[in-house]
């Protein structure tokens, strides 16, 4: 058996050379006309016998051939051959599936690998299905959190979690040996990695008996860490080294791939060390923020896990003044909502999108196999009449799908590298793992598999049909059929294009109101320079560190005007205040909780000159103010009509409320000034009314270790960045200074809806561009085969305008039913994008009907093409035809 | 026309077989053998022997070597194998049973016989 496999092998490699069976049959003939001649004919006649003895050469050479193992990998050769002169023949046919299929493919698969980053990248974590976040939320703070006050007693009692555990937040902390380093720490409970199912991969967790208040100084660390600091030295565990000025244990090591579940950055996880009888009285008695996690019981959900929660919340809420509780909620959500909350909405949209581009490439894809299989009918018929068999009929046709898959899947895959490096590069910075997305194997994979499969059956549909006898000489019947199929396909492209173009124009009108907008400041010529400290380095306070600065930068050349501020509008954070803290002389207070939030900045009095911000009524704070120890306010427009809407606000007094933790009288400001309305909610998002605070030379605990600087300057940013490195460096060479133009700013909140504009701007267009060509490709078909039909029409009398009517209204009614079956299901889709749009309503009227009448323009002209070409047709050429 | 016998799916490759048995023979001399034997009633058209030798060559049942003919010309010469000797006894031995089994079906051999 063995041996008998070894010769096949070797006969599939070595090809006899064909002049060697010639030789054979050669011989084989001379034989019998040797043998004829001994028996007596002439040589003319002993030749004739022999040929008529032997019967068909060729189909005895063939067969012969046709023995040899592998054979058929020859006729795969020749289909092939076969299948690329049809391609070149027929190029446009050939160049549409291509590019149809590269749109397709290339789109999906780049999009699909940003997604499954996105929505489907499996967390780091065992069992990652049942990890939760718990915690408050209240108004101004969305994310949920907890406190030291609560959650001790929600740990003790909790029934839903087989584990309860919290982090602290953010933190850092500063590596104190040679080459110091700033670092980020955040603390956590004993039972954290365990109940994230983390575990070192060097070394060991914390001890229980280490998470106690005054505890042993011992951290995890991180494997960047452990790499970028101490080149994966494997006997590291156990040493120690210099954290804040205390020798530190290093105990372990994380995996490579952990990650906060909060997405925090991380170096050094060290134990809370919390001291719980403490939290009743810390931070007005309810305790340091905390953020909670917990792993659900098998079989308990979300919704079970929250209801039983609810009745420790409820009575741990009692912690919270009577006059701020009812704001608070309980929020039990998966840890993947928690790191995706808002970008779920736009990876779903995206993904719509391209679901719908891939169906109408799908869609041109089968049309067009569907026009070439009628044209082919008559080649298929005589290549079968001439004694193809149809499994070689079927291999034919299945060759040129293949390779048709082969090339659109080729063109596709370096369409979706290229888009995918277009997305990660205009994609906004807050979208997570956007920039670690590849194209992933597996997508690509299943998109060729997908591909594949397509072009088979469209390819084989028309195949598989015997090519009947009759199919030479009429081919009426089956035309019909697929055509009919190819009109619902029509339809259907134009509908997901109706719906694909509208949501595009939806987000590009929103879009540009969101560029138009006035921002209420001016953005040209303004720099913005963010000094961070560290509060170890200024025990007396950060206040003469940045007067100096500001001095510092005042003698910069170009620079006119530097302002100072705690935060920055449009869309930075920034401090707030309830309404209700606010009390206006002379009135009554406003009840606790009522009246939303209002945003607080503490400002110079050239933080207005450089946004130039309009003071329309009082003044600015002036230079001399600053340097008096009273507390002066300006308030925006909205904020002064509402604590005093008689008018009249400058000179006034308002009273600001402390907890400490009851309410009790704070500082009383005197109203200056009223300043023009600045955005400050982002650049879509709601605007507070603002309170505008003097920031003095008084006292230095008023001033924060993150202030801003804001200059007005002449010169180019980049111009007068070495000069102000070098003046902050001279004040504190330790202090990191990260500069931007304020243009920057405002564009770098512009990001998310550029992305998804662009991108679904961009899917629209290649969308609109293939159900153009399946149009057109089905209109030019059409007409092409009723060229007698028209013939005839003329013939009898038909003028060019009725030829005109007959061809285009076929078009005109694919049309009018998919533009129609496309706004009915645009009108329900748009709903999903409502918290996409700014200033556009979803069922924005002018939208549709920009949409309709951008489809129907080029539609018609898809349409009137080869609907003119069939008008210009001479009648007599036309019963000529065929 | 010549009398048309058609043969049992592979017992071309039998008889073919068969006649190697003999010893090395070209593709003309194992038709003109075939014919002889069975007293002119097994003609193997050409269309069917040449792609059965190549098919068996490809097997390895059978080996091809060039040689000189009766009438000094150059041809192939086919000849038996080893595996190909094997295989002859292994189809010699199921035709009988075939032939055994079709004759008592169709009564023509006394049973017992």
């Amino acid at each position: 058996m063995l041996s008998e496999w070894l010769t096949r092998i070797r006969f599939f490699f070595v090809r006899r050379k064909p002049d060697e069976l010639d030789e054979e049959l050669c011989f084989h003939v001379e034989q019998s006309v040797e043998r004829n001649v001994a028996a007596g004919m002439t040589a003319e006649e002993a030749r004739r016998e022999a040929m008529i003895e032997f019967g068909g050469v060729e189909r005895a050479r063939e067969q012969s051939f046709a023995q040899r193992p592998g054979w058929w990998l020859g006729t795969v050769e020749q289909d092939v051959r076969y299948a690329l002169r049809g391609f070149r023949r027929n190029w446009v046919f050939t160049v549409a599936v291509i590019a149809t299929l590269m749109v397709g493919i290339g789109a999906t698969t780049a999009v699909f690998s940003v997604v499954d980053r996105i929505l489907f990248r499996p967390l780091p974590y065992a069992h990652d299905d049942r990890l939760v976040s718990v915690g408050l939320v209240q108004p101004m703070q969305r994310q949920e959190f907890t406190l030291g006050g609560f959650f001790f007693e929600w740990r003790d009692n909790q029934k839903p979690f087989e584990a309860l555990t919290f982090e602290t937040g953010y933190g850092d902390c500063n590596l104190t040996e040679t080459n110091p380093m700033h670092l980020h720490c955040i603390s956590v409970a004993q039972d954290f990695l365990p109940t994230l199912g983390v575990t070192p991969v060097a070394g060991r967790n914390f001890t229980k008996e280490e998470d106690v208040p005054n505890g042993p100084r011992v951290v995890v660390i991180t494997d960047g860490l452990w790499l970028s600091r101490f080149d994966r030295d494997p006997a590291l565990v156990g040493k120690t080294v210099n954290l804040d000025g205390h020798a530190t244990q290093i105990v372990g090591v994380l995996p490579r791939d952990f990650e906060m579940p909060r997405l925090q950055e991380v170096d050094i996880l060290r134990p809370a060390q919390i001291d719980i009888a403490e939290q009743h009285t810390v931070n007005s008695g309810i305790g340091l923020p905390l953020w909670a996690f917990a792993r659900l019981k098998p079989g308990i959900g979300l919704a079970e896990a929250k209801a039983e929660m609810e009745p420790l919340f409820l009575h741990t809420r009692e912690w919270i003044p009577a006059e701020l509780r009812k704001d608070f909620h309980l929020q039990v959500r998966s840890i993947r909502d928690l790191q995706m909350a808002d970008v779920y909405r736009v990876a779903w949209v995206l993904l719509g999108a391209v679901l719908t581009v891939l169906a109408i490439a799908c869609a041109n894809v089968a049309s067009l196999f569907s026009a070439r299989g009628v044209a082919r009918e008559k080649e298929m018929a005589v290549r079968s009449a001439l004694g193809a068999s149809r499994g070689r009929l079927l291999r034919q046709t299945l060759t040129e799908a293949v390779l048709l898959a082969i090339g659109g899947t080729a063109a596709g895959c370096v369409l979706a590298e290229i888009l995918l490096r277009g997305f990660i590069s205009i994609g906004p910075t807050g979208m997570p793992f956007l920039a670690s997305a590849r194209l992933d194997l597996r997508i690509t994979l299943f998109m060729v598999v997908l591909a594949m499969v397509c072009a088979t059956i469209f390819g084989i549909l028309p195949a598989l049909e015997i090519p009947k006898a009759r199919a030479l000489a009429a081919r009426q019947a089956r035309t019909a059929t697929q055509a009919r199929l190819r009109r619902v396909l029509v339809v259907g492209q134009i509908g997901l294009c109706v719906v694909l173009l509208s949501g595009a124009s939806l987000l590009v009108r929103s879009f540009s109101n969101l560029e138009r907008q006035s921002l209420g400041m001016q953005t040209r010529n303004v720099i913005t320079v963010h000094v961070p400290l560290n509060w170890e380095r200024y025990p007396a306070g950060t206040r003469d560190f940045y007067l100096r600065a500001e001095a510092a930068f005042r003698q910069l050349p170009g620079v006119t005007a530097v302002g100072i501020s705690n935060s920055l509008p449009p869309g930075g954070p920034h401090a707030g205040s309830r309404y209700s803290e606010f009390e206006v002389e002379g009135k009554p207070p406003t009840p606790a909780g009522a009246g939303g939030s209002v945003a607080w900045r503490q400002v110079t009095p050239d933080y207005f000159r450089v946004l130039r911000i309009p003071i329309v009524e009082g003044a600015n704070f002036s230079e001399e103010e600053r340097g008096l120890n009273q507390h002066l306010a300006i308030l925006s427009k909205d904020l002064a009509a509402r604590f005093f809407p008689e008018g009249n606000a400058v000179g006034r007094h308002v009273m600001h409320e402390m907890f400490n933790p009851y309410r009790q009288a704070g500082p009383v400001y005197t109203v200056v000034g009223v300043a023009g309305m600045v955005k400050n909610g982002g650049l879509a998002g709601e605007d507070e009314p603002e309170f505008y605070e003097l920031q003095t030379n008084g006292q230095s605990e008023y001033w924060d270790n993150h202030e801003v600087f804001l200059l007005e300057s002449s010169l180019p940013a980049a111009a007068l960045a070495p000069w102000i490195h070098a003046r902050v460096a001279q004040l504190d060479p330790t202090a990191p200074v990260e500069m931007d133009t304020m243009e920057q700013v405002v564009s770098k909140l512009a990001d998310r809806p550029r992305f998804e504009t662009a991108l679904l701007g961009f899917f629209a267009c290649c969308g609109l561009l293939m159900a153009v060509i399946g149009l057109y490709g089905v209109i030019a078909f059409v007409a092409t085969q009723r060229t007698q039909e028209i013939g005839v029409r003329m013939a009898l009398g038909a003028t060019r305008g009725n030829i005109l009517r007959l061809i285009a209204g076929e078009g005109v009614r694919l049309i009018v039913i998919g533009g129609v079956l496309g706004l009915g299901a645009s009108l329900v889709s748009a709903r999903l994008l409502t918290s996409l749009l700014f200033h556009v309503s979803a069922r924005d009227p002018w939208t549709y009907v920009g949409v309709v009448v951008v489809l129907g323009v080029v539609a018609l002209a898809a349409t009137l093409i080869p609907a003119r070409a069939a008008m210009k047709v001479e009648p007599v050429v036309a019963l000529r035809y065929e | 026309m010549q009398p048309t016998t058609d043969l049992l799916q592979g017992t071309l490759d039998l008889l073919i077989l068969q006649t190697l048995a003999a010893g090395p023979m070209h593709g003309w001399g194992v038709a003109q053998r075939i014919q002889q034997v069975s007293k002119d009633v097994l003609q193997i058209g050409q269309g069917s022997l040449y792609p059965a030798l190549h098919r068996l060559e490809y097997k390895g049942w059978i080996r091809a070597d060039w040689g000189a003919s009766e009438n000094n010309r150059r041809a192939k010469f086919y000849s038996l194998t080893a595996t190909g000797r094997r295989q002859l006894q292994a189809e010699l031995k199921s035709w009988d049973r075939l032939s055994d089994a079709i004759g008592l079906v169709l009564g023509r051999i006394p049973e017992g016989a």
